[in-house]
């Protein structure tokens, strides 16, 4: 009952809806146009939103032009799981202990994570290359992982640390007085209450490494067969002149399989799992 | 905290002290990262007092940091940096509550919304951008084109030619780029909120903006307050979003400090220099955040931790 | 049994000179993402002719090629030959990054006016030209006749603003296509019109700063004024982007290379004339070229430089030239090329005329500040925030800080 809205309220939740998506998909539309048109139709005043030279030939056509354009999509979903996976390792146990427990230098470690955050890879590039160099990574999916890992933790860490901080102690405490251990109540009962903030967590640091991919792909590797998508759309540059049309193309078919996994997990944010848990 | 180590010394097996335990599961985490980027970031810390450059590198102290201290220029882009950081971050704060809002109303459809909201996200953020320069194409892109057709304007608009058209226009991309993880994670957020607390009030008649008011905000602050610092210190280093725009142009109308800096280590080679603008960023960056966790932890304590 | 021992020392021999080349592997770093067949022949020929020896040939798309090889190149890891730019040369000979070319004196004189000096610091070549360009003003023929005008070349610059300014009256279209963006062609269209009014950025003979004279003010000056009939908000365009107004016919006029015409739409009518000459000097053009760097610290910078030599030169290079559109690099028809593809067509006449009274892109160490100090004027007078003395006179002293 709660959940009923007035008919005045819904068209109001409805028009803010879309205009905050107008807002967030305009650019997208943009480009999904730019790849149906022709190159030589590319660039045309006044704009038109519709002419009759539209076609999915750029769809077709891009994956001749950069034929490893397939191997750079897996390449890219390859290493963002890779990278998450990892990371979430390192991520969960720490998260926890910011979240819950007291140890000497806490703050000061928790400073230091945040500080990774303000330096950004642009900078150290060149340094890191050394350190990948000795380490013998260069030229391999570590060389795009390893990196992503090391920068994605921080940010990991302290997102999860303020959703771990919201779960009550009540539960944890009831567990501690029938008996369980540090790491049973950490398995058991704090986990399956932070699903929602793991799964966002999670996405956050998958998506980030997606994203962090193209820096270190140029950089750190030169073996065309495992780079990723963001450094394969590299290819559509021509000497004088860029096919965008493709270029456009590939990004768009390559974003889908995440928004396809999103599509899917999106339900899980649902919570209300501690729900009637605990009565305040 | 609780009772945790009487109870544990009762027990055959007697619980691990706090702090050991603590350690045990910061521990990996603290020493990938020191591998990996400790050294690097040492590096840079040296490098900044030396004018190292593509030939090699001489010690030259503070040079490069009394340089950057007597620039008016450089001054004025740490002011610019400050206020590119709080207007978008102000900006995409306001957003972001108001779409999860929106999104975490009972509605049909509200799966295929959220969905809907991640592709600026997803997408890289070197494409999303070249979107947007599209955009902003006072010729060919949209915004122009639609604006002259409905008689807004009278010819083209070069909105990026422009100093102030032109970084107004980087916010708002930025914007574009930041709103929604930071949404999606306020929506997470909301859905942890009892229902409970809703339904209690709705029984006494509070209306849908007191609930809001008394009952989300305050049990999602931690995540605003700990999501407000990250968005800041990232827009503070936002670096493709200008690049790709504006170059930090026009005449340096967009230029922020990880512009400049990227300029100086990545364009002129000038790595001494460039890495003293890094340390730069830095200090100013762990300035901002100190006060920033010292407001944060007020509001924790005022609002609790459950 | 007897004759094995001269056979054994010859084998040995052999094995020795094949030892010193044994088993090395040439890092060849070529702009453009896929490998080019004429490189990959030259490529084949040198692996037979030098046992022991492969090349790694990396194709990088153009937007990474430089910046990897000087990534590698600062890390310690450099390549062993590279495709750079010839305006990075500069930086990376002072900082002891690349080998001198070795360019044999016949070499020398089958090059176009010219091309030598933008590879050229005081007196020593530092990497072998590969990739020539200059420029032309491309006219669409239509919008001048709607603009009720005569479509002939302009060939000073009153004329050519007159053009520029009946079009932008008389029709929807902007005059000209001014590039004003923070990008490296803002510099070199700047350059086309200083070289045509007779201005110097860098003496030649002496390496003194020339920036701040006569002619750089009247070219600034001339800027100033086709701001006035050109496209709206020129420093957020950059020429690539100019091409695109040209073909949708929303500018009359602008520069660029010879590619030019092979990017445009057929249905243009178009006429490429020289560069309009300004009031104090004649028509030139900026000359630009790309090298193959031979790179220092790979322990077989020999090798590096027969490699270098082989893909630079003969077939190869025609082959470059013809296939990409530009401009002759070397005179062709004097190494017995039988039909070379810029001789009688008018339209190669316009490029190639240019070459003796062009110049060349400054070379200096820090090409990026060099960049800076004419964006930074050019985008003053685009902007109008200053006069063009002041702009001029700033320009002047950046450039000694840069040099």
């Amino acid at each position: 009952m709660m959940d009923r809205y007035t008919r005045l309220q819904l068209v109001g939740i409805y028009a803010a809806l879309a205009v905050f998506l107008t807002f967030i998909l305009l650019p997208f539309f943009e480009m999904f146009m730019a790849s149906l048109r022709p190159l030589e139709h590319l660039f045309r005043a006044p704009y038109q939103f519709w002419s009759d030279d539209f076609s999915f030939d750029a769809y077709r056509k891009m994956w001749v032009t950069v034929p490893l354009l397939g191997r750079y999509i897996w390449n890219s979903i390859y290493i963002s799981f890779a990278v998450t996976g990892l990371t979430m390792v390192f991520v969960i146990p720490a998260a926890y202990a910011f979240a819950r427990l007291d140890f000497p230098f806490k703050n000061a470690t928790l400073g230091m994570f945040l500080s990774v955050n303000m330096f950004t890879g642009a900078v150290l590039l060149i340094p890191l290359y050394r350190v990948m160099r000795t380490m013998g990574l260069l030229n391999t999916y570590w060389a795009m992982i390893v990196p992503g890992v090391a920068f994605l933790i921080p940010t990991g860490i302290w997102l999860l640390r303020s959703y771990l901080e919201k779960i009550p102690r009540e539960l944890e405490e009831a567990a501690f007085v029938d008996g369980a251990s540090r790491i049973y109540t950490l398995r058991r009962v704090v986990l399956p209450l932070a699903v929602p903030g793991l799964i966002v967590v999670g996405v956050a640091v998958f998506i980030g490494a997606y994203a962090q991919q193209y820096l270190f792909a140029i950089t750190f590797n030169q073996t065309r067969e495992l780079q990723p998508l963001p450094a394969g759309l590299n290819e559509f540059i021509g000497y004088q002149s860029v096919n965008w049309n493709e270029m456009m193309a590939a990004a768009l078919v390559g974003v889908l399989p995440v928004m396809v996994i999103f599509l899917f997990l999106q339900k899980y944010l649902v919570a209300g799992l501690t729900a009637g848990a605990v009565k305040e | 905290m609780s009772a945790t180590p009487n109870i544990g010394s009762k027990r055959k097996f007697s619980a691990m002290p706090e702090a050991t335990f603590a350690w045990i599961l910061v521990a990996p985490a603290v020493l990938f990262i020191l591998v990996i980027i400790a050294w690097p970031l040492v590096e840079t810390f040296r490098l900044s007092f030396t004018d190292a450059n593509l030939g090699g590198e001489t010690y030259v102290g503070f040079e490069n940091y009394a340089e950057l201290l007597d620039k008016q220029k450089f001054h004025d882009t740490i002011i610019r940096t400050f206020y590119w950081m709080g207007l978008s971050v102000a900006l995409k704060l306001v957003l972001e509550l108001i779409g999860a809002t929106l999104l975490n109303a009972a509605i049909p459809g509200k799966g295929l919304f959220r969905v809907l909201v991640m592709p600026p996200w997803v997408i890289p953020v070197a494409i999303g951008c070249i979107g947007w320069l599209w955009l902003y194409n006072g010729y060919f892109g949209i915004i122009s084109g639609v604006a002259q057709r409905i008689g807004l304007i009278d010819g083209p608009i070069e909105f990026l030619a422009h100093k102030t058209s032109a970084f107004y226009s980087a916010v708002v991309t930025d914007v574009w780029v930041g709103t929604p993880m930071v949404t999606l994670f306020l929506l997470a957020a909301m859905q942890g909120v009892s229902r409970d607390l809703y339904e209690a009030a709705w029984v006494d008649g509070a209306s849908r903006w007191y609930r809001f008011r008394r009952i989300t905000i305050p049990q999602i602050m931690p995540v605003i307050v700990s999501m407000a610092l990250l968005s800041a210190i990232w827009t503070f280093n936002s670096f493709e979003i200008i690049w790709i725009l504006t170059q930090g142009g026009p005449r340096g109308g967009t230029t922020t400090l990880i512009i400049d800096t990227y300029k100086t280590a990545i364009g002129n080679y000038k790595f001494g220099e460039g890495a003293a603008r890094a340390v730069v960023i830095v200090i100013l960056l762990a300035i901002f955040s100190t006060a920033y966790m010292f407001i944060l932890n007020k509001v924790n304590k005022k609002y609790g931790s459950k | 049994m007897k004759h094995l021992k001269p056979i054994a020392l010859g084998a040995a021999l052999l094995a020795s000179t094949a030892m010193s080349a044994q088993a090395e592997e040439l890092h060849f770093i070529m702009c453009g993402g896929e490998v080019r067949e004429a490189d990959q022949k030259v490529i084949d020929t040198f692996i037979v002719e030098n046992p022991g020896v492969t090349v790694n040939m990396e194709a990088v798309p153009w937007g990474t090629c430089q910046d990897k090889s000087l990534t590698l190149a600062a890390a310690g890891d450099p390549p062993s030959v590279s495709y750079m730019g010839s305006r990075t040369l500069r930086q990376l000979a002072n900082n002891g990054l690349i080998v001198p070319a070795n360019i044999s004196d016949e070499a020398k004189g089958q090059y176009q006016d010219g091309v030598l000096n933008t590879v050229t610091i005081k007196g020593v070549q530092w990497g072998y030209p590969h990739a020539f360009s200059t420029k032309g003003l491309y006219i669409n023929c239509d919008l001048v006749a709607a603009a009720g005008k005569e479509c002939v070349a302009p060939k000073t610059w009153d004329e050519m603003y007159d053009l520029a300014k009946a079009i932008n009256d008389n029709t929807d279209a902007a005059g000209v296509g001014l590039a004003g963006k923070d990008f490296d062609n803002t510099m070199h269209q700047f350059l086309n019109y200083l070289y045509s009014n007779g201005g110097v950025v860098i003496d030649p003979a002496t390496g003194e700063n020339k920036l701040d004279s006569q002619q750089t003010r009247e070219t600034l000056a001339f800027y100033g004024k086709l701001v006035d009939v050109a496209q709206e908000g020129p420093t957020a365009w950059e020429r690539d982007q100019l091409k695109d107004l040209f073909n949708d016919g929303k500018i009359g006029m602008y520069i660029s290379g010879p590619w030019g015409r092979g990017q445009h739409k057929e249905t243009i009518n178009q006429l490429v004339a020289p560069v309009p000459a300004g009031p104090s000097g004649q028509s030139g053009t900026i000359l630009i070229t790309d090298s193959l760097a031979v790179f220092k610290g790979t322990g077989h910078e020999e090798l590096a430089h027969k490699l270098a030599q082989a893909l630079a030169s003969g077939d190869a290079q025609y082959e470059l030239d013809s296939s990409w559109g530009l401009t002759p690099i070397m005179k062709y028809e004097e190494l017995g090329v039988a039909a070379p593809y810029y001789k009688g067509d008018a339209f190669w006449e316009v490029f190639t005329g240019g070459i003796s009274t062009g110049g060349p892109e400054p070379l200096v160490e820090d090409f990026k500040s060099l960049q800076s100090v004419f964006t930074n004027m050019v985008q003053g007078i685009i902007l109008k925030e200053d006069t063009v003395d002041n702009l001029v006179t700033i320009a002047g002293e950046e450039l000694d800080e840069a040099l």
